[in-house]
């Protein structure tokens, strides 16, 4: 066993160790034994994944360990890029859930889960058979499905959140399980290696692709496949959050990069048009929903489909580029799609784990309700600041470099790509500009209302700072961000080895301090941005210092248009900050609003009260799951009727189809 | 052992395996006719008794001696056993009659005869598989096997529902038998302890429902439904 095989399975095996520190240690250990041991299995799939990543390859076959097929791994760079991103996600949530779970998330069967959740997330990538990725697949449902229902005696949302996404990932796998199964049977064997060598008609390749990509999809959130992604995330603990939505969602993507461009070894442009079209309007959409919504972590939730939609565009355009013969901007299509799979877990743990230090110290995650936590809970507010600005795709944060490489991509599609792509492409070019500048709308909202100006609810006034753990988690978090911003080109030619086992061919990125894009004469740098913007920002805060301190300082009351003090209450609000946005798009979002008005009963023109509601459903969730979920429990309604408690009509049944089943036979021998 | 055995020629083989079919049958089908609870046991306990014949000649026939004495075990169990513990249940709760089946008896006695000629459509390709005089009489069990469901379906006493069930299990025994010339002693002990289990929990069942209903109607049941 080489050293990603020795990492690996040691990772597994301390995953295992501190599932059963969960189950059996008394509870003041429990929560040190299980996060450390996850932190430590972290750790060392970070170190297979990257010992992978540089071009070790490591491969096993356990006949014994499951009946008839047995278990296959594999891990070669594309594979260790996964388990990279996600050792490194379950390093930090694992060290932030020490100090997070004190408060009645310590239960046995919370800390036994999380590390099995992280074992299921090791274990996807590095599957090579398809038993051994359905196993791992289920068993990471299975798990992420008991931590979301973890704070079910709480809050009553969390039932409800539960069991859509108890539904959702169990649909997936069903298209999934069908999607590989005919593949297999088409190919006449099960493992990857067999898979990768087999000769489909191009219907089955077809149908294959299509089952697969619809069972990922559902896992990464995509529209309209999305509906579980904002109630399940948010509602899980945060930490859990943190796993699911910057792990477990890139799952989805391994799965359509493994099966669509590794196994079947790409398609026709149709397939990646679906790719690309689902993932540009989860991207709009999800953003959109992101931007209206004044719940943080369901903010987060839906930033998380978009970001998702972002991969998609990079996935479905590397298909594309593939499918018309481009291989170098297919190469760097799917390098940048990879780049921001990795940047999304970097700054959507960090986001996710400051979110639920918000709600543990304030008991709420109603935007609305927060505000003022700058000066309470400073370094909380600080590492939130550092994940907003890297989502929201600006220099110096990290997201900007993997859309910009993303943008170049398909910009510099339009010579080659004929009339199809000369039609999409710009399109798609506009959607991701649209969606960043959104993004910025939307990060601004979660920093500026959640965390500046002055308290809106009690319990932000009295919210107090983390403890170290859960600073100690969001900080390493934050360190990745910040290594991902300033130094993309440390990353990206390792990064190149896995997009090497999807499109064969020479890296699309190279440079020590600026990123050069192969066959493009395009050139960024992102560390000279950053270190150019630093210049800027301490020369304007010294000019304005060096002015400042001419005049003589006064202090005085704000000016209130004699309105008396002003109060929390006059603040701008989430709801208000987005109310601009969702005007602009009222024909998507089709938000509700009801005024509801008392009068007096003297007079109807004096009024009493006055009641306004706003609501923004999401939209796709009504006219798509409703109807369908209105026919079943009518259906299921009448089903009731079948069983009146009569045991001899129940007995009867059993006749019937009896002797039903031996006329058939009588009949049709 | 072998020599000392009685043998039986097999025109005497023929028709007292078609006499023992026969009296299976007719036990079987006259369960749906009467009414009487006493007569329905005592019809069950004649048909243990046919069941017994049935082996007991089917073991002297292949001269086997273990074959004899499961015949005469299965005898004692379900035409003196069972027979005896339904008998004290219905002593128990007083002697009654299937007073409203489901479904009346005259239509019981056609649908059996329908059910009848769908066993015989049935077993024919068992019977072409190798067709002897023993295997000639397996539509004759799964005959019985209908009519004991069927009757479990449309009788309303707990009772009747219980010789429902020996019927089945009566008529899966016999075709264990001329199938397969008998399946091997513990599974055929394994049966048996069931059927007998299952019996004592309806005796205890019984009298728990009597206590609690006053009757042993099962639709009474219907109030457990949710």
């Amino acid at each position: 066993m080489n050293l990603v095989g020795t990492l690996f399975c040691t990772a597994l095996a301390i995953c295992a160790l501190s599932a059963l520190a969960g189950l059996a240690t008394p509870t003041r250990l429990r929560l040190p034994l299980a996060g450390l041991g996850t932190a430590g299995a972290g750790a060392l799939g970070t170190a297979a994944g990257l010992a992978a990543l540089l071009g070790e390859s490591w491969s096993a076959w356990l006949p014994e360990l499951l009946p008839l097929a047995g278990v296959r791994l594999a891990i070669d760079p594309l594979a260790g890029l996964f388990l990279a991103v996600t050792g490194v996600v379950a390093l930090c949530a694992a060290i932030y859930g020490i100090g997070y779970s004190r408060d009645g998330l310590d239960g046995r069967v919370v800390q036994a889960a999380a590390p099995l959740f992280v074992a299921a997330m090791l274990l996807v990538p590095a599957a090579a058979s398809v038993s051994t990725f359905l196993v791992a697949w289920e068993l990471m449902a299975i798990t992420s499905l008991l931590l979301v229902v973890a704070d079910h005696r709480h809050r009553s949302a969390v039932g409800e959140a539960g069991l859509w996404y108890g539904v959702m990932t169990h649909l997936g796998f069903v298209a999934i399980l069908a999607g590989l199964l005919a593949f297999a049977a088409g190919a006449g064997g099960e493992s990857f290696d067999q898979l990768r060598q087999a000769e489909l008609s191009p219907a089955l390749r077809g149908t294959v692709f299509l089952a697969t990509v619809v069972g990922f999809a559902s896992k990464a959130g995509i529209v309209p496949l999305h509906v579980w992604l904002p109630r399940a995330h948010p509602e899980a603990p945060s930490q859990i959050s943190a796993l699911m939505s910057a792990a477990m969602v890139n799952m989805g993507v391994y799965g359509i990069v493994r099966v669509g461009l590794d196994l079947l070894h790409g398609g026709p442009v149709w397939w990646w048009m679906v790719v690309l079209i689902a993932g540009a309007i989860s991207a709009l959409y999800g953003i959109l929903q992101a931007a209206v919504s004044a719940d943080l972590k369901r903010l987060l939730g839906h930033s998380t489909t978009e970001n998702m939609g972002l991969v998609l565009i990079g996935v479905g355009a590397a298909g594309l580029f593939a499918a018309w013969g481009n291989a170098v901007l297919a190469a760097l299509a799917l390098t940048a799609a990879l780049l921001h799979v990795v940047n999304h877990a970097g700054f959507k743990t960090l986001l996710f784990l400051a979110a639920g230090s918000v709600q543990r110290a304030t008991g709420t995650r109603d935007l609305d309700q927060l505000g003022g936590l700058r000066t309470r809970m400073p370094y909380t507010t600080g590492l939130f600041a550092v994940g907003a600005l890297c989502a929201s795709a600006l220099p110096p944060g990290n997201a900007f470099v993997s859309e910009w490489l993303l943008l170049q991509s398909l910009i510099h599609a339009l010579p080659t790509s004929g009339v199809v792509g000369a039609v999409t492409m710009p399109l798609a070019v506009g959607v991701i500009a649209l969606s960043a500048g959104l993004a910025v709308a939307t990060f601004v909202k979660a920093f500026g209302i959640g965390f500046l100006a002055k308290p809106r609810g009690p319990e932000a006034a009295r919210a107090a700072e983390s403890p170290p753990a859960m600073l100690g988690g969001m900080a390493l978090a934050a360190c990745c961000c910040l290594v991902l911003a300033l130094a993309p080109t440390a990353i990206l030619p390792v990064l190149s080895h896995a997009v090497a086992v999807a499109l064969p061919g020479p890296g699309a990125v190279t440079g020590e301090v600026s990123l050069h894009l192969a066959g493009i004469s395009s050139v960024i740098s992102p560390l000279l941005i950053a270190v150019a913007l630093g210049v800027a920002v301490a020369g304007t805060l010294a000019l304005t210092r060096v002015v400042a301190t001419r005049r003589v300082r006064r202090a005085a009351r704000l000016w209130d248009c004699g309105g008396g003090p002003m109060s929390a209450r006059m603040e701008y609000t989430a709801t208000s900050f987005a109310e601009p946005l969702q005007r602009v798009f009222d024909n998507v979002l089709a938000p509700e609003s009801d005024v509801d008005v008392t009068p007096v009963k003297e007079s109807a023109y004096l009024v009493e009260s006055v009641r306004f509601r706003a609501k923004v459903p999401d939209r796709i969730e009504r006219r798509l799951y409703e109807p369908v979920l209105s026919v079943l429990t009518f259906v299921g309604r009448g089903a009731r009727h079948l069983a009146t408690g009569s045991v001899h009509r129940y007995l009867a049944y059993g006749f019937w189809a009896l002797t039903g089943a031996l006329i058939m036979l009588a009949v049709f021998q | 052992m072998t020599e000392t055995m009685f043998t039986l020629p097999p025109s005497l083989y023929v028709p007292l395996l078609d006499l023992a079919c026969g009296a299976f049958l007719l036990t079987g089908m006259m369960v749906l006719w009467r009414r009487d609870l006493a007569a329905i046991v005592r019809l069950f306990a004649l048909q243990g008794i046919a069941l017994a014949a049935l082996i007991v000649v089917l073991g002297v026939y292949e001269q086997d001696v273990e074959l004899v004495a499961v015949g005469l075990g299965v005898g004692a169990l379900r035409a003196g056993l069972l027979p005896y513990l339904m008998r004290r249940a219905l002593i128990a709760g007083g002697a009654g009659r299937e007073v409203r089946p489901v479904v009346n008896v005259a239509t019981s006695l056609l649908v059996a005869a329908v059910l009848a000629m769908l066993a015989y459509a049935v077993a024919q390709p068992l019977i072409r598989l190798s067709p002897t005089p023993a295997t000639q009489a397996v539509p004759i069990a799964l005959t019985v096997l209908l009519v004991g469901f069927f009757v479990l379906v449309t009788r309303r006493r707990a009772l009747s529902q219980v010789v429902g069930f020996l019927l089945m299990d009566n008529a899966i025994t016999m075709t264990a038998f001329l199938t397969t010339s008998g399946v091997p002693l513990v599974v055929e002990l394994g049966i048996s302890m069931d059927v007998l289990l299952a019996v004592l929990v309806f005796q205890v069942l019984t009298t728990r429902m009597r206590a609690a209903f006053g009757g042993t109607d099962l639709d009474e049941l219907r109030e457990l439904h949710d």
